[in-house]
């Protein structure tokens, strides 16, 4: 069974469709890597799974629950974490502030409670610190602890937002363009990131992802969308050298010397 | 536990350290600097507890009233600065909190306590009705569904005869035991403390850091796990209890309440001693309050600034009274061109340096982060 699965989604903006019939199945222990052109209909299948948005048709499920009718905060109790093209973190804040923010469900107890300063609550705010603490010591951002997020260098929020979205204590992360930013040596040290995080901490993960060779070598199966709907799907090799994808990427005149001389750069990298 | 594997290619390793702009967080204060910070503790101690003794009733109530401002600046503190909406309909609350209280002491015959719950359950379920219904527009909207419904209270609730005692007023005595103005000064800021402390735990645990993540970014907030309408809705009922219990302390202050002072102008000198006073500064909010309560007093009392306000060109008839409306919008211009942090800002190396650190005035607070949504 997935763990999280998207059924025949379909959204309309006045007159763009910007999905029709999109599905996707994320099993467990998985990592699912989306890929597609600009303007694909990428982000907006994870609005519609992380449930931003209310497909006008199709369902969402999550561990064999129909989800479709709950909301954001909802999915996130139930262990949907995500982050955003342009980094979901709280700037005005220091990063050891964000990361008590995102353990909100973890806090065991009442805004209430904590208003009025019952004696569990001290307690339990050192617990959430302990716990901010060893995450950033995780993702090895342990200096950063009390520097504010507005600031610090893209690649960086980059890691404090994965290091929040870890706090919310996720059973599936979906990511969007989580390497955006990051140049190839980087963005090779966030694949190894990846799989280790699967591994350390069981998790599942979907990410939307330009960088070709990354979703190459830690996908074990990916979608390809274009222009909302689902172009091709499978293991990665086979996406990358789908005809069509290939011509949704480089265009109808694939047979363009420079295409073909941009499409060689791409293998040597995926090759590295 | 080193989950980002090193590549042999890879030198550099990817750990980030800034430098610290406070770098020597072990500073401690010499046994003489102790001294004069405690020297300072008292002096504010002195003007707050034992100086409103030495002066006469009514000028004991004015500062009651300043202390009293002090928490309505922080419950519109809660509106606008953490949730980041503004009202322009506050006087209304604070109003209907005045009358409730007074009319179940006067009519109701019943106790102090039972009045004040009642003015801040009043309170707060102005804002649950009106917050429910309007809070998920936001900006100026929201300013404008405010704004009408303290114009309707002007309109309505205030010419309800049996709350507000028609045109006269109703009759709001000081509870037992607290029949002296300085005893009920005393009484107001002890109110005043217990605002305060839970100003400061629900900034220090979840609610309040959700309070701030969704002003700022409600989306990245809702990945959280934050129920951001029902935490907005929970920050307005906060800040209509508040309200509630301001109004309750300003009418037995007086001993009395009139309907015709909760007008919009009222509104205004509310708002704008908050954001005067320094948003999300706690210290900063409660000294803009007590400022602006006590304008026209200051105005009164030293004549040579009664001279002065009559100095100003175009303002024949500036009295004590429109003083902080005039006084106040300058006040307010300089805060959002050239300190955006109000007095809080000013007053955070002296703040810095009572809690036995450097006076460092270098110290502006925490950056103010343009509010930008995320793309999703």
């Amino acid at each position: 069974m997935s763990v999280l699965e998207a059924r025949n989604c379909s959204i309309r903006f006045g007159g763009v469709q910007a999905a029709r019939d999109v599905s996707i199945a994320i099993g467990e222990w998985e990592i699912v890597g989306i890929i597609g052109p600009n303007g694909a209909g990428k982000t907006t299948t994870f609005n519609m799974i992380t449930g931003f948005y209310t497909p006008d048709a199709g369902t969402i499920w999550y561990r064999g629950q129909d989800v479709t009718g709950l909301g954001v905060h909802e999915r996130t109790a139930l262990g949907m974490g995500r982050t955003f093209q342009n980094v979901g973190l709280v700037k005005g804040s220091t990063v050891r502030e964000n990361l008590l923010t995102a353990q909100h469900l973890k806090a065991d107890y009442g805004v209430l409670a904590g208003m009025l300063g019952a004696p569990r609550t001290f307690v339990e705010e050192r617990t959430l610190g302990r716990r901010a603490e060893a995450l950033v010591e995780i993702l090895r951002l342990g200096d950063l602890l009390d520097t504010q997020v507005a600031g610090l260098p893209y690649g960086v929020l980059k890691r404090v937002e994965v290091a929040t979205v870890l706090a919310t204590d996720p059973d599936v992360l979906l990511l969007d363009e989580p390497s955006s930013g990051m140049g190839p040596e980087e963005a090779h040290r966030l694949g190894d990131t990846l799989l280790d995080l699967r591994r350390e901490f069981g998790l599942s993960i979907a990410m939307i992802e330009h960088h070709v060779p990354l979703v190459v070598r830690v996908c074990d199966y990916v979608y390809c969308l274009n222009f909302g709907q689902m172009l091709a799907e499978g293991k990665p090799e086979e996406v990358r050298n789908h005809p069509e994808v290939v011509t949704a990427y480089m265009g109808e005149d694939a047979e363009d010397p420079a295409v073909q001389a941009l499409e060689g750069q791409l293998e040597s990298l995926v090759e590295d | 536990m080193a989950v980002t594997a090193q590549e042999p290619g890879a030198a550099e390793p990817d750990v980030v350290t800034v430098e610290d702009e406070r770098a020597d967080r072990t500073f401690a204060p010499s046994p003489l600097g102790w001294v004069a910070r405690g020297a300072v503790w008292v002096a504010i101690a002195y003007v707050v507890l034992v100086l409103p003794l030495s002066f006469e009733g009514f000028e004991v109530q004015q500062f009651s009233q300043a202390v009293i401002y002090g928490i309505i600046g922080l419950s519109l503190n809660v509106l606008l600065g953490y949730v980041g909406q503004i009202s322009l309909g506050h006087q209304a609350f604070v109003g209907i909190g005045a009358f409730a209280s007074a009319y179940m002491v006067s009519v109701q015959n019943q106790p102090f306590h039972v009045a004040v719950l009642v003015a801040m359950a009043v309170g707060a379920g102005q804002a649950l009705v009106l917050g429910g219904v309007s809070l998920r527009i936001r900006g100026l909207y929201f300013a404008l569904v405010t704004l009408a419904y303290g114009l309707v209270a002007e309109q309505n609730v205030f010419q309800i005869e049996e709350l507000t005692g028609g045109g006269q007023g109703q009759p709001a005595p000081k509870p037992g035991g607290f029949e002296s103005d300085w005893r009920y000064y005393y009484l107001c800021l002890a109110f005043l403390a217990v605002v305060l402390w839970i100003d400061w735990r629900m900034l220090k645990t979840k609610g309040g850091r959700a309070l701030l993540a969704l002003r700022e970014n409600p989306r990245v907030a809702a990945t959280f796990g934050i129920n951001v309408r029902l935490l907005n809705l929970f920050a307005f009922v906060v800040s209509g209890a508040f309200a509630g219990l301001g109004g309750a302390l300003l009418a037995h202050n007086d001993t009395f309440v009139s309907p015709e002072v909760w007008n919009f102008n009222l509104a205004l000198v509310f708002v704008i001693m908050t954001v005067v006073g320094g948003l999300r500064s706690r210290v900063g909010v409660v000294i803009g309050s007590a400022f602006f309560a006590l304008l026209g007093y200051f105005i009164d009392k030293f004549t040579f600034l009664e001279d002065l306000l009559a100095n100003i060109p175009g303002t024949p008839d500036l009295t004590a009274e429109l003083a902080p409306l005039v006084i106040g919008p300058l006040l307010l211009l300089l805060t959002l061109t050239t300190f955006p942090g109000g007095i809080g800002q000013q007053i955070r190396p002296i703040q810095g340096w009572l809690r036995g650190g450097r006076f460092d005035l270098s110290d502006r607070g925490p950056k103010e982060v343009q509010i930008s949504d995320v793309r999703a």
